[in-house]
């Protein structure tokens, strides 16, 4: 568990140290008051196709999350972003065939915390055109589940618990002709890897694997609209496609904000 | 220009970046084969060659009869259907008088050779108890109703259409909640309207072996079809099998792993096995270095737990690619002395066997027997051993229970077989009444097919030795405990109404290697303790 948190604390050490560099040496320079606070919800969804066992099969990773989010917005064209919210993650049809009995999830979602970071900065930007640059990490904390195995002719069961990663970084090429709904492309590199530990119990018979999971597809390529509505309320939708060799996965994002 | 130029670009781009990707626009799930399912594929048969080749095999020592160039292909395949059928008629039991229960001790094959039925006279074998999905039934409407006819109606049944399959009109429909599948099948074909309805029925993958006498092994496949010697058919229980056919999925063995037969020897010239043999092996009765059965028990024995499969040829062995290292150590007579099965197990466990099967047994509990059995255990080898057939205690080596599987008998019904032996030792249950498997080509003389039906806890242990040496192939690094239990606990507790759970008659019950190869699917959350209390109330 450890492998897991440590590059997610980093990052979150990073930003947060970031941000209060920022912040401090904007209040320093009396600049403090041009930080706008955004808070905002956001619901998304996403489908990947995930290897393991050496890419010998492969199967469908499907998530779902609501987040709380704060985004930090420095006037030097940064923007900093803390995430915090509850996924639904389906495994359906990972197998397990190393433990003593062989099992396939069939179990549908699995809860679990996520948490997130986002950072984006500014690089070129004109009248027309807004070209940023994009990077993102989320860490999705599966909850411990038991679950039964059925059939046997004795009592067993399986205790599992899982965890995913996914981090994304690109330009965001933002078109503003059309204000106030500002259409944008994010072309990503997008990786998703993560493990479900399983461990079997059926009275002495007693076995574990540690099933280690990665996304088939390593670019995404996502369409979206901010649409400004006021001055404090803006929303954002996105729709998301990720090809691999035999496919596309999907995923879409909607999201509402509020400044401060 | 400048706007339509930077709009143009953002629908323009991502498909430029990704043009391979577009030819493949597909929202399918795993696309990776799953190799164990794949390796299930059968090369496509050249019909010609399939033809010719048949002949040969099923007519072994008669001139074969070559197909004329003038003979149309329908008139072959009546020929050779017609020679077939004459063949299998003279396949014959010699284990089937129950009065001679098999215990190692001397036995004679029947010899007056009953002949069996033709295979089911000829006629293909139904599934029985298909299954389909609860709440879906396939309706076909006749052509004259239009398409939006069609939605009404399906509106009007508070039905939900859940998709059309093109082409071919078929409308796959989820019904209301409350409704069941065969009301709804009641309700629709009454409907003037309805071509036809069905309902949703469940396909599942599985391997059936192209050997000829496969129908007549309900012990691996039971569709509750006819079988069994001529003139005594018996018709079982559908699915009162031990589920090989759902096993061979995930594996159909690994080459490397070795069944050593500790019996009467192997027939090695046998067609049907003669491939499958790791070595001349080793004969303590005459103590030499060759194993060749001059009884039949062991060639049997052989012959279920590994038979040459999907050779279009005699049976199916229950561990298709794994080998048989064959061990003699009882006589022509059907008598071998505990001195030998002591060395023949030791010799077993130290020339390479990863399973040993002891279709063999004694009264008497002996020190140096039991320490025989504990050394093949300590080297993780899967002992596996009969349990004996006269109706009394386990027999030994099956009772030193902490180092074997001791395996009963069950029938084509799932149900115990009387004459099984019982005890706290039996582990599980296995087939062994009227179990068609080779016996030496010797045996019956030239003019019949050598194999024959058998009774006996001696054929119930070889499917669990098969099972067994299906699992070590697959999980190589399991000790002997963990696959021992995993043949325990995955097997079907098929007299849970009169005994649940373990019994002393059939153990944790009867085999299931499908339970115990391919991944179960789990569905369900431990409902806790207190759950289950609240619940309750």
């Amino acid at each position: 568990m450890k492998k897991i948190y440590l590059p997610f604390l980093i990052i979150l050490m990073t930003l947060t140290i970031t941000c209060l560099s920022s912040a401090q040496l904007q209040e320093e320079e009396g600049l403090f008051q041009n930080i706008s606070i955004k808070p905002g919800i956001s619901y998304e969804y996403f489908s990947r196709t995930i290897s393991w066992d050496e890419d010998e099969y492969t199967s469908k990773l499907k998530s779902y999350f609501f987040t709380f989010n704060t985004e930090f917005e420095i006037p030097n064209g940064l923007s900093l972003a803390l995430i915090f919210g509850y996924s639904f993650t389906n495994y359906d049809e990972l197998e397990f065939r190393e433990l003593p009995i062989s099992l396939e999830l069939g179990v549908g979602k699995i809860g679990g915390y996520l948490l997130g970071s986002e950072i984006r900065k500014s690089f070129v930007s004109n009248e027309d055109l807004v070209i940023d640059g994009q990077a993102q990490f989320f860490v999705y904390l599966g909850s411990k589940e038991e679950w039964e195995i059925p059939g046997l002719s004795v009592e067993g069961t399986t205790e599992g618990k899982s965890s995913w990663m996914r981090f994304s970084v690109g330009p965001v090429f933002t078109y503003k002709g059309f204000a106030p709904i500002y259409p944008y492309l994010y072309l990503g590199f997008n990786k998703l890897w993560g493990k479900f530990k399983m461990d079997q119990t059926i009275q002495d018979l007693t076995g574990s694997e540690d099933k280690k999971i990665s996304g088939e597809s390593s670019f995404s390529t996502s369409l979206g609209f901010n649409f400004i509505v006021t001055e404090a309320l803006s929303f954002k939708a996105e729709g998301n496609f990720m090809p691999y060799k035999d496919g596309v996965d999907l995923g879409f994002m909607i999201k509402a904000m509020y400044s401060f | 220009m400048k706007k339509e130029k930077i709009i143009f670009a953002f629908v323009i781009f991502p498909f430029l970046l990704f043009p391979a990707n577009l030819k493949h626009f597909r929202f399918e799930k795993a696309k990776k084969p799953n190799p164990p399912i794949s390796q299930q594929k059968t090369k496509p048969i050249n019909k010609n060659q399939t033809l010719s080749s048949k002949l040969e095999h099923i007519t072994p020592t008669q001139d074969p009869v070559k197909p004329k160039s003038s003979l149309s292909e329908q008139e072959l395949e009546s020929l050779i259907t017609d020679r077939r059928v004459q063949k299998i008629r003279e396949i014959h039991s010699v284990f089937s008088d129950r009065s001679r229960p098999d215990r190692g001790r001397k036995q004679r094959p029947d010899f007056s050779r009953p002949q069996i039925r033709s295979i089911n006279e000829g006629r293909p074998f139904r599934l029985k108890g298909e299954q389909y999905v609860q709440d879906q039934v396939l309706v076909k409407f006749k052509p004259t109703l239009s398409d939006p006819m069609v939605e009404v109606t399906i509106a009007a049944y508070r039905s939900k259409k859940l998709k059309r399959i093109p082409r071919l009109n078929i409308y796959q429909l989820q019904i209301p909640e409350g409704t069941t599948v065969e009301e709804m099948l009641h309700v629709l074909s009454r409907n003037p309207d309805v071509e036809y309805v069905e309902p949703n029925y469940r396909a599942h993958i599985t391997v059936t072996p192209n050997d000829i006498l496969f129908s007549e092994q309900y012990a691996l496949y039971n569709s509750g079809q006819e079988f069994g010697p001529a003139g005594s058919p018996q018709q079982g229980q559908s699915r009162a099998d031990i589920k090989a056919r759902e096993a061979w999925v995930e594996t159909k063995g690994d080459e490397d792993i070795i069944i050593a037969i500790v019996d009467s020897g192997v027939d090695m010239d046998h067609p049907d096995i003669n491939d499958k043999i790791q070595s001349n092996g080793r004969d303590f009765v005459n103590d030499d270095f060759d194993a060749t059965d001059d009884l039949f028990h062991g060639t049997h024995v052989a012959g279920i737990a590994a038979a040459e499969t999907n050779n279009e040829e005699g049976i199916a062995g229950v561990a298709w690619n794994c080998k048989i290292l064959p061990v003699k150590v009882i006589d022509d007579t059907g008598w071998g002395d505990y001195a030998d099965i002591i060395d023949g197990i030791r010799w077993a466990a130290d020339n390479g066997a990863d399973v040993i099967n002891l279709s063999v047994g004694g009264d008497v509990f002996s020190l140096s027997l039991q320490e025989a059995v504990k050394y093949a255990y300590d080297n993780n080898i899967v002992v596996v051993c009969a349990a004996g057939n006269d109706g009394g205690s386990v027999l030994y080596p099956a009772a030193y229970e902490d180092y074997c599987l001791a395996v009963a008998a069950t029938d084509y019904d799932d149900l115990r077989v009387s004459w099984s032996n019982y005890g706290p030792e039996v582990d599980v249950a296995a087939p062994g009444d009227q179990i068609i498997s080779l016996v030496p080509t010797w045996y019956w003389g030239p003019d019949s097919l050598p194999y024959a039906y058998g009774d006996g806890t001696s054929m119930a242990a070889p499917h669990v030795s098969g099972l067994a040496a299906l699992i070590k192939g697959l999980k190589p690094t399991l000790s002997v405990d963990d696959i021992m239990n995993i043949i325990r606990y995955s097997a079907d507790d098929v007299n849970s109404t009169n005994y649940l759970g373990e019994d002393e008659f059939i153990g944790y019950g009867r085999i299931n290697m499908e339970k115990a190869l391919v991944p179960i699917i789990i569905t369900t959350k431990k409902i806790t303790i207190l759950k289950k209390l609240l619940l309750d109330d």
